[in-house]
């Protein structure tokens, strides 16, 4: 593959990696509710809203009719939306739509932060949305500075690690295991629940050494294939475990989001495999299109040799 | 860029190491309880016990703290006859969740026993199995749910006022209708606190605790027959935590139930306990209300945020009570319609479950969340709930139950309001999410002088409630951080003589006994056992006179052959009462309802002396 096409692949990795993040999410908040209650039904969020002159039934409602936390919480779903498009949409030069994708990025900190609130302020909740924050973020400076840009690239070893630490604290009991990862594990794979628990250990201590290994040449790229997999492979567990011929749609509307919105899990690692084909391999082609090499790259150079850039 | 990656990696490493040392070390945040087991001296080793007496059958459960290695896994039951412990069983203690069951048949349940529960290694700890009050005249039952220990919203205040509570009415059996322990992933630690909390009062009278969500790790629960849950909040159905916790939690809070009518396992190997215990001529039905439910996700239209949750008022009922969803289940609906039937040495009937038979809230969480229906109460599947309570109202059955956060009083109906069951869901002990009865429409046939809230309403569901009573928390609740939440304990006591029933609604931290303590608005509210299936539509047969006190009387429609209902009269004379239009054949008998006294009866019909012996 060229080096042209296969930036322009990277690129267009990382894109569909944020779109997929968004788009599930935004299902999440159309569809189901985001799952802010917990950060705004609170004394502590009255309180700010009293000191701002709101009264508790402007704040929440009257009951028969809406709050501004029913009406914000109903509003956040169209940032979602908004965003997944800038995903489609933004080139290289899109300044506005990066903001607007940036945004994005403080979005799903907000809610990683939710969720860290709602799972009695568990630190691996927080950590592992890590890889889904950052994806927009990552999107926005492989369009800015490169796909093979060293921030880039930090960035997404760092997205990666979030994900992959978070998801192993919990599969190796540092923190109480959610109950979803050994059911999902029992069902898919029929095993009794000491056997799933024991192989979701194994898979805890495989998160970390991956997390470890992508900071050596020798065995980034393997660390980073398997890290694509097996993020792959729990993301698409959700449906293949709770689905059924028997439900409504299959079950769809209640799993595949769970899937979807997980892509950075696997897109990410996959990104970082891809980038770190040797690095004698790989060519810049100076080019005027959206993959991103960025704005103070040479505008017609001919091959060289990548030795600053990319993280090796 | 060595440095970089150098630098990055030792910052993730410290980074993440720091936090997580910290946040694993000091896990005490306000407003939180942290659960642990604590070391005990090995004197100490047996932390509660709890028993029910049945049938002649004694069923005791001896809770223990970890036993050190080497130390004997054997503990005994003695009891006191003539001033001399006599042991009386032995159990080996299950070292998951640390249980030493109990079992002693012919027990003679005509005179209390002190007991005391031996270990060899020194522990020992002592109660009293009680007679059977068959002769008290009015059985006291206390009635809990709810018992956060959270400081946010006074879990961590003293249960010591229950306890003297319960101490002053002697309450003859306890009730805990479920979420004994609201920690999702240690039970174990969370019920030997709850045994330090009430053991004091377990100890000494028949104790019913019944498992519900929280206690078995999740937040909703529809067990649809042990599947396997893999959906957050669980509506998909099934178990989240795996089959062995469920089966540690249910060993430790179940197992010295009389035994399940029905001991077929279901799914993942976990057993069932579903039964009745008969106790002072009271019969109480112990059920299973989620255990066989199926789960909401995927079977019905979504109608709201959640699959369990409907927002949309304008959705159609119909819609959602599918084919296929299961509310108690076969087995239990079996079990009810012989239960209903039988009044062997039963005066009265009462049903003891998680949840109550209709939506009973309309605001539900922090503040003005209003829900137009919950799928976890027990309003759906509406064909389950009619089944249930069609069951139910066969033998005249009150129904006492907790979960919603939320004390009311409903009169239940089917065909038309108020012709079915009553209905008391209690106040939680300590109240960690804020639900209120707050219809948008004031209800219809009111009594005098009521709150609009009361009367006749139609749930989420479309089921026919009549309400009597709400313990509504305050809109902002300040200050008193238990009562401001409507957070208490019912009271229920079933008055075998007058054959009535009076629901008590008592706030924490008074003093029940003291003629100026007050209970929340709408109690106390006394009922006839009658009631509990009184349709207003009905008439009387006739006045019937036995030969015989107290006989038991069945109805059966002549056209269908069903049984329309069966009771213990209360004396030698019984009107009683029936739909119009219709014949029926009505049988009597002292103790089983076995010969027929009177065909093609019906209403309006004339007085009859009726001979028995």
């Amino acid at each position: 593959m060229k080096p042209l096409q296969a930036d322009s692949l990277l690129v267009l990795l990382l894109r569909v990696g944020a779109f997929l993040c968004l788009a599930g999410w935004t299902w999440v908040h159309f569809y189901w509710e985001g799952p802010y209650g917990v950060l705004l039904w609170n004394d502590s969020s009255y309180a700010l809203a009293e000191r701002l002159g709101i009264d508790w039934e402007d704040f929440v409602g009257t009951g028969a009719d809406d709050g501004l936390v029913q009406r914000w919480i109903g509003l956040t779903g169209w940032f979602y939306l908004a965003v997944t498009v800038l995903t489609m949409t933004v080139r290289q030069k899109s300044y506005i739509q990066m903001v607007g994708l940036l945004g994005g990025g403080l979005l799903l900190g907000v809610l990683a932060y939710a969720k860290f609130i709602g799972a009695q302020r568990q630190l691996p909740m927080l950590v592992e949305h890590g890889g889904q924050i950052l994806a927009p973020v990552l999107l926005v400076l492989a369009l800015r500075l490169g796909v093979r840009h060293s921030l880039t690239i930090i960035a997404a070893m760092i997205a990666m690690v979030t994900t992959f630490v978070g998801h192993g604290c919990y599969a190796m009991g540092l923190w109480p295991m959610p109950a979803t990862f050994p059911a999902i594990t029992t069902l898919i794979f029929g095993v009794e629940h000491e056997t799933a628990a024991a192989m979701l250990w194994w898979a805890g201590i495989l998160d970390f050494l991956v997390c470890a290994g992508i900071f050596f040449k020798v065995s980034r790229r393997s660390c980073a294939l398997y890290a694509a997999i097996w993020g792959l492979l729990t993301a698409v567990a959700r449906p293949v475990a709770g689905m059924s011929f028997s439900l409504n749609y299959w079950g769809a509307d209640q799993f595949v989001h769970e899937a979807v919105l997980r892509a950075p899990h696997f897109v990410i690692p996959l990104y970082l495999f891809l980038v770190w084909r040797r690095s004698d391999q790989i060519e810049t082609v100076a080019v005027d299109s959206d993959i991103g090499t960025g704005p103070d790259a040479p505008q017609k150079v001919g091959p060289r040799k990548m030795t600053g850039s990319p993280i090796d | 860029m060595k440095f970089i990656k150098w630098l990055t990696l030792s910052l993730l490493v410290v980074l993440i190491a720091g936090v997580a040392v910290s946040q694993q070390k000091n896990q005490k945040r306000k407003g939180r309880a942290v659960l642990s087991v604590p070391k005990v001296a090995k004197k100490d080793l047996i932390c509660f016990a709890l028993y029910t007496v049945h049938d002649n059958t004694l069923k005791l459960t001896a809770q223990l703290y970890p036993l050190p290695a080497g130390d004997s896994r054997t503990v005994g039951l003695e009891i006191k006859k003539e001033e001399e412990w006599v042991e009386v069983a032995r159990a080996t203690v299950i070292e998951r969740g640390w249980t030493a069951p109990f079992r002693v048949e012919q027990w003679n349940d005509s005179q209390s026993y002190e007991y005391r529960v031996v270990h060899e290694a020194g522990s020992t700890y002592t109660g009293t199995i009680r007679k059977n009050p068959v002769d008290k005249g009015e059985i006291v039952m206390a009635a809990f749910t709810g018992n956060s220990i959270h400081p946010a919203h006074g879990g961590d205040i003293s249960r010591e006022d229950i306890i003297a509570n319960v101490k002053r009415i002697d309450a003859d059996v306890l009730f805990f209708a479920g979420d004994q322990v609201y920690d999702h992933f240690k039970h174990y630690a969370g019920w030997l606190k709850f045994g330090r909390d009430f053991g004091e009062i377990i100890k000494d009278r028949p104790t019913l605790c019944l498992p519900d969500d929280h206690d078995a790790g999740q937040p909703n629960l529809w067990g649809e027959s042990g599947k396997v849950s893999t959906l957050g909040g669980a509506s998909d159905g099934g178990y989240s935590r795996p089959g062995d916790y469920v089966k540690e939690v249910e060993r430790a809070q179940t197992s010295h139930f009389p035994d399940p009518v029905d001991p077929h396992k279901i799914g993942q190997g976990i057993g069932v306990w579903f039964t009745n215990l008969n106790w002072g001529n009271v019969d109480f039905a112990i059920l299973e209300d989620r255990k066989f439910k199926t789960g909401p996700a995927g079977r019905v239209p979504k109608q709201g945020p959640r699959p369990d949750h409907i927002r949309n008022p304008d959705y159609d009922p119909a819609s959602v009570d599918v084919d296929g969803a299961v509310l108690l289940g076969e087995r239990q609906l079996k079990f009810l319609d012989q239960w209903s039937q039988d009044w062997e040495k039963a005066d009265m009937k009462v049903a003891l479950s998680a949840t109550i038979f209709c939506g009973g809230a309309h605001i539900h969480g922090g503040a003005n969340g209003r829900l137009h229906a919950d799928m976890d109460s027990n309003g759906w599947p509406q064909s389950g709930r009619d089944r249930a309570l069609s069951a139910l109202r066969k033998g005249f059955a009150f129904h006492c139950a907790g979960d919603q956060h939320l004390a009311t009083i409903f009169h239940h109906g089917l065909r038309s309001h108020r012709d079915a069951i009553w209905s008391f869901c209690v106040p939680s002990i300590a109240n960690l999410y804020l639900r209120w009865w707050e219809p948008l429409k004031p209800g219809a046939n009111r009594e005098p002088g009521s709150p609009i809230y009361t009367g006749d309403h139609l749930d989420g569901f479309d089921n026919k409630v009549t309400n009597y009573a709400a313990a509504n928390p305050e809109k902002k609740p300040a200050g008193n951080i238990l009562n401001t939440r409507s957070a208490g304990f019912g009271v229920v006591r079933m008055n075998t003589k007058k054959r009535e029933i009076t629901m008590e609604c008592w706030p924490r931290n008074v003093d029940i006994s003291d003629p100026g303590a007050r209970q929340y608005q709408g109690w106390p509210r006394t009922i006839s056992q009658l009631d509990n299936y009184d349709p207003p539509s009905w008439g009387k047969l006739g006045k019937l006179t036995f030969d015989v006190e107290n006989p038991v009387v069945q109805l059966v429609d002549e056209t269908s052959g069903e049984i329309l209902y069966t009771v213990r009269v209360n004396g030698k004379t019984f009107s009683p009462g029936a739909p119009k239009g219709r014949a029926f054949t009505v049988k009597a008998g002292r103790d089983q309802a076995s010969a027929v006294i009177l065909e093609e009866a019906e209403v309006g019909g004339s007085a009859r002396d009726i001979r028995v012996k």
